[in-house]
């Protein structure tokens, strides 16, 4: 590799970019010049850093817009600052006990709170803030009501106290640094393609056995424990606590930093608190409108950089710094299970206000079994596929599968119990990489590097390991489509339910991927599949079922269902028949 | 007796908060994003009154128009600024350039005003009728004669003209608006005219009573949020008994005990509402999305 | 030979990488009625929402009454004389029957009135309908619905997409009836269907779409023993 190629391979990972951060942070020390209020700035942004980090969990990764973090990073500013004065304790307990206050709030108010969608989430998390600075403005006893509480201990150690300036300085960095390790360990893992697949595809999430509710619970406690943290460091800087801290400017200006510096990168949390902590000193010769300039710079970035400064660089560099294709990860053996489980459907309905989707269907699917499912639109195919997989429930009948009754469990469970899907419109991450929205998929996952691997291995069996590193919403819909099949493939299913697989594709993609589903039932996998083209399905299926009207009008070989009148009938409609009177 | 003077003056309040809560939802309903300005707004109709006072001295009834109109404005510039180089993002990217710009709106009205509680005029003058031991500031009554006017011509703009219904389509369906001819486009920014005239119309009024301090926005905002939540997302009917609630229960229970625990107890009572009924207490617009 | 009134060279419309419509040239006559066939995803709804302008990522020629209109938003379209019934009806399902027409009129009060009487005439369930949501109507009724909203501006050229997905064979019926007379008056009438049998009963000529591009044409005799309507309607 040239050097120029080796530094554009340094400069396209992401630790590099945090690193790049830093780089910027000291090509501004000269303007710090270490005088106590430069110093007192620098600190102040670690503190906000480390909250805006926290923040992007919930925000970022997990795409809930939460309006509470400014209650948790005040909470566990009043926690510290109580414990200090009222109790004496030193900041070795108040941090763990403020981090401990914000994520004892964040598991009370989960349950009400985490099931809310959008706009009620982000109104129910400002309503918690509200209730907490009611209790901090009005329990007087206890925070000093509205004027709070000054004479909070300098942070000490241990009994070691850390003095202002450069040591405070540098604690805070390195609590922020820690924070941000843990932040990067964290998703760099396995929850990063996960909590992507959950923000963006939260179908997709729950078909891989995802459980969402509680990869939101976790995004939301991690981002609770670090605002209490950030909020500990806050109280025992500026050694007073006062309502302030819990009002809504806070939050604002977590949400700025955040936007501002970019959702999910922990290089833009750094740059976006470093910001704006500075942009109003910037803007002091405005005098009493220099606060304008944080709401110009927030709806600023919102118009011209949606996915922040960071998300703009990362942009710039593919643009002018493309990427050397990165050696793929070795390959890893993929769990393959052998069962000789079948597919039990009885009598099943499901209605859509007066129109029964699926009137009475009674099917089985042995082990083994190729099945294509056919019909015309409308006539219940797609409400079949999702009656299996638990994306809806059946009025009536019965789902058995293996030893047990399914119909009624949601779609993580019945992924968990062996059955995978795929969508008639994909659904992946446009904007991860394939190997990313692959090793999603891998429920069992311990940690990214293993997902990867058997990645790999489905890629290379699939013909896409020349695309693993592209992201996948620059692939031609054929190579999506397969993306989504390996996807589906990774966490090792026993029976696979494909739905209108072919859309989208040319003739010779078709061709393709149906030699690609041949060679996996040859391999032992059942699988179900709608489709419409019966070109397509007859190149693999073993089997054929036409649906009209919710009911199956045919079942058989595929040369039988093929030739069969009714089926043809069902295919091109039925002629209008005159009305008596119009 | 004194439960029926609350109750009086929790419908005044109600009233005004019924104004914000309307042009929220309309925005609301007409893209599909919330305009988190919308209490900004509310001060700077506030502050339009006072500015408009100081250069001309007549009573608030003769200032509202302008102030209205100049409003109106405000809203045309908010739908250019945060909502129409957005509206092919997800909703949240409209939330968050509206938080932006009641930053703005909030800052630049400290700068011009300074932080200290304004007066806007009276309506129509000061005093108050007697009755029976109860009493009804003539502000108060203004107040609630000047919203159901105004909640009354939105109605029957909404209802009975072709605008109204252009308005009304784009909210619904605006793919299927502009397949029929309606400028889509213009109908938004009229939209987020027609909610800022509301909310400064709001603060005109709300501005003699309660004075008004540019950081006032936050409440209002809240109050409009929680009114169109409990009174059903989307729903226009909902989010003016939404208002009315929000207001009576803050002003009854703050008689009470007192204002903080009535505001406490009213996000309690939030909360409590958006975990045993998410679809707000009249249930979510009907068909809004079918 | 009646005047050409649209005239399609070279449509190409793309979702995002996905070709969904290929090199599509076709022209339509005033009082014809032209059927598009073709299987669920063959293109069809793409090659509409392209005519009317909803669709981006659409290139090639549109000539509409002689006019290049492949620049022009759906809204002017519109204007123009284009009117569409999209698929599943999309009515706007909070306001009343009569205020779905109403909206969809660019008349004064009075013409509008005496056209919502027309419309009446031609679908006598509206009328009796008129004040109910439209969200409340039946399938049936918001087809019926739709299809008169998009009449109401007297369009010249009626783009309508799946008309008889979900409605009775009877019900199909009125709805194909009702396409006729609207080409009989005068207009145009493009109609894509799935349901080959129903638009055969309709239309005056068929285009057959399979995978985004035009394969065939011909009328409803040649195409009933044709081996290529069965070919395009059971392949993808």
């Amino acid at each position: 590799m040239t050097r120029i190629g080796q530094f554009r391979a340094w400069l396209g990972r992401d630790v590099n970019a945090l690193l790049l951060a830093g780089a910027l942070l000291l090509a501004a020390w000269p303007f710090f010049q270490g005088d106590p209020y430069s110093l007192r700035l620098l600190t102040l942004s670690g503190i906000y850093a480390l909250a805006a980090i926290g923040y992007q969990f919930v925000f970022g990764h997990a795409g809930a817009l939460s309006l509470a973090q400014g209650t948790f990073f005040g909470l566990g500013a009043y926690a510290a600052g109580i414990l200090s004065v009222k109790a004496g304790l030193g900041f070795e307990l108040t941090f763990p006990a403020a981090m401990a206050a914000a994520g004892l709030l964040a598991v009370i108010v989960a349950l009400p709170v985490l099931r809310l969608e959008s706009h009620y989430f982000a109104l129910a998390t400002l309503g918690v803030g509200q209730v907490v600075l009611l209790v901090a403005v009005n329990w007087e006893s206890v925070t000093g009501g509205a004027n709070g509480i000054a004479g909070v201990a300098k942070v000490s150690l241990f009994g070691l106290t850390v003095e202002r300036g450069w040591p405070l300085m540098l604690l805070v960095w390195g609590l922020a640094g820690l924070g941000a390790w843990g932040a990067r360990h964290f998703t760099g893992g396995m929850a990063g393609p996960k909590f992507a697949l959950m923000r963006e595809q939260p179908m997709a999430a729950e078909a891989c056995g995802i459980d969402i509710r509680r990869l939101r619970f976790t995004a939301f406690l991690m981002s609770a424990l670090y605002g209490g943290a950030a909020g500990a460091l806050q109280v025992h800087t500026v050694r007073v606590v006062s309502p302030e801290v819990l009002e809504f400017p806070i939050m604002v200006s977590l949400l700025a930093i955040t936007v501002i510096g970019g959702r999910t990168s922990i290089a833009g949390a750094i740059l976006g608190a470093v910001l704006l902590v500075h942009l109003p000193e910037w803007f002091r010769p405005l005098e009493k409108y220099y606060l304008m300039s944080y709401g110009a710079a927030l709806l600023a970035t919102i118009l011209v950089a949606p996915w922040g400064l960071m998300g703009a660089l990362r942009m710039a560099r593919q643009r002018w710094l493309p990427e050397p294709a990165l050696p793929l990860p070795a390959p890893l053996p993929l769990s393959i299970s052998a069962t000789q489980d079948t597919l039990e459907i009885q009598r099943l309905v499901r209605h859509f206000g007066g129109v029964r989707a699926v009137d009475g269907i009674d099917l089985t699917v042995a082990s083994g079994e190729a099945l294509g499912i056919v019909g015309a639109n409308g006539s219940g195919k797609s409400t079949l596929i999702n009656l299996i997989a638990g994306a809806e429930k059946p009025d009536a009948g019965s789902i058995h599968w293996a030893d047990g009754r399914i119909d009624g469990m949601p779609p993580a469970a019945i992924a968990q119990a062996g059955i995978a899907r795929t969508f008639q419109s994909l659904k992946l991450v446009d904007a991860m990489s394939v190997l990313d929205n692959v090793s999603a998929g891998d429920r069992m996952g311990v940690d990214r590097r293993s997902a990867h691997g058997k990645a790999v291995e489905l890629l290379g069996q699939l013909g896409l390991a020349d695309v693993a590193w592209l992201p996948c919403g620059s692939l031609p819909p054929g190579l999506r489509r397969r993306a989504e099949l390996a996807r589906a493939l990774i966490a090792g299913p026993s029976l696979l339910l494909l739905d209108e697989p072919a859309a989208g594709l040319t003739g010779e993609e078709r061709v393709s991927l149906a030699d690609t589903l041949s060679r996996l039932n040859r391999d032992g996998m059942t699988l179900a599949v709608v489709e419409h083209d019966l070109d397509f399905l007859t190149r693999f299926a073993s089997r054929l079922v036409c649906l009209d009207g919710g009911r199956i009008i045919a079942d058989g070989s595929p040369e039988l269902v093929r030739d069969d009148p009714a089926v043809i009938a069902a295919w091109l409609g039925s002629p209008p028949v005159e009305a008596c009177d119009g | 007796m004194e439960l029926l003077q609350l109750v009086i003056n929790g419908i005044a309040l109600g009233a005004g908060y019924a104004l914000v809560a309307l042009g929220f939802v309309l925005v609301l309903n007409a893209t599909s994003a919330v305009n988190f300005a919308q209490g900004d707004l509310v001060v700077a109709g506030g502050f339009m009154g006072v500015a408009l006072a100081g250069l001309a001295p007549l009573p608030g009834i003769a200032l509202l128009p302008f102030a209205m109109i100049l409003m109106a404005a405000v809203g045309l510039i908010v739908s250019v600024l945060a909502y129409w180089p957005l509206r092919d993002r997800p909703p949240v990217s409209v939330f968050i350039s509206t938080i932006a710009l009641g930053i703005i709106i909030q800052n630049g009205l400290n700068g011009i005003f300074g932080a200290e509680p304004r007066v806007a005029p009276a309506m129509f003058g000061t005093g108050r009728f007697e009755f029976g031991g109860l009493a009804l500031s003539h502000q108060s009554l203004a107040i609630m004669l000047v919203a159901a006017l105004l909640i009354g011509g939105v109605h029957l703009l909404l209802g009975r003209t072709q605008l109204g219904r252009m308005l009304r389509a784009t909210a619904q369906d605006s793919d299927i608006a502009a397949a029929l001819g309606i400028p889509v486009g213009a109908m938004v920014a009229l939209t987020f005219a027609l909610a800022a005239a509301l909310a400064g119309a709001a603060g005109l009024l709300l501005a003699n009573q309660f004075f008004v301090t540019p950081a006032d926005g936050g409440n209002f905002i809240v109050k409009a949020y929680i009114a169109v939540v409990i009174g059903g997302w989307g729903r226009i009917g909902g989010a003016l008994a939404g208002a009315m609630l929000v207001a009576l229960f803050e002003t009854v229970v703050a008689a009470w005990f007192d204002y903080a625990v009535a505001t406490g107890l009213l996000y309690a009572a939030l909360l409590v509402i958006l975990f045993v009924r998410p679809e707000g207490l009249f249930g979510e617009a009907a068909g809004r999305r079918a | 030979m009646a005047e050409t009134l649209l005239e399609v060279r070279g449509l190409s419309v793309f979702h995002g990488r996905v070709q969904a419509v290929e090199n599509a040239g076709f022209t339509v006559a005033s009082g014809d009625v032209v059927a598009l066939l073709g299987a669920n995803g063959a293109g069809k709804s793409s090659l509409l929402g392209a005519l009317m302008g909803l669709v981006r990522g659409s290139h090639g020629e549109i000539r509409f009454a002689g006019q290049a209109i492949e620049r022009l938003p759906a809204r002017r379209r519109s204007r123009l004389g284009i009117g569409y019934v999209p698929e599943g009806r999309r009515v706007f399902p909070g306001m009343t029957a009569e205020e779905n027409l109403l909206v969809a009129s660019r008349d004064n009060a009075d013409a509008r009135a005496a056209r919502l009487a027309e419309m009446y005439e031609l679908f006598p369930r509206l009328g009796e309908r008129r004040d109910a949501a439209a969200w409340q109507l039946s399938g049936g009724e918001q087809q019926m619905l739709a299809i008169a909203r998009a009449l109401m501006p007297r369009p010249r050229l009626l783009l309508v997409d799946e008309p008889t997905l979900g409605l009775s064979p009877a019900l199909a019926a009125v709805v194909t009836g009702v396409l006729r007379d609207i080409a009989a008056d005068g207009a145009a009438v493009l109609l894509a269907e799935q349901n080959a049998r129903a638009a055969q009963a309709a239309c005056d000529r068929a285009l057959l779409m399979r995978l985004g591009s035009l394969v065939g044409e011909g009328t409803p005799q040649e195409l009933e023993a044709d081996e290529r309507l069965t070919t395009v309607m059971m392949g993808g």
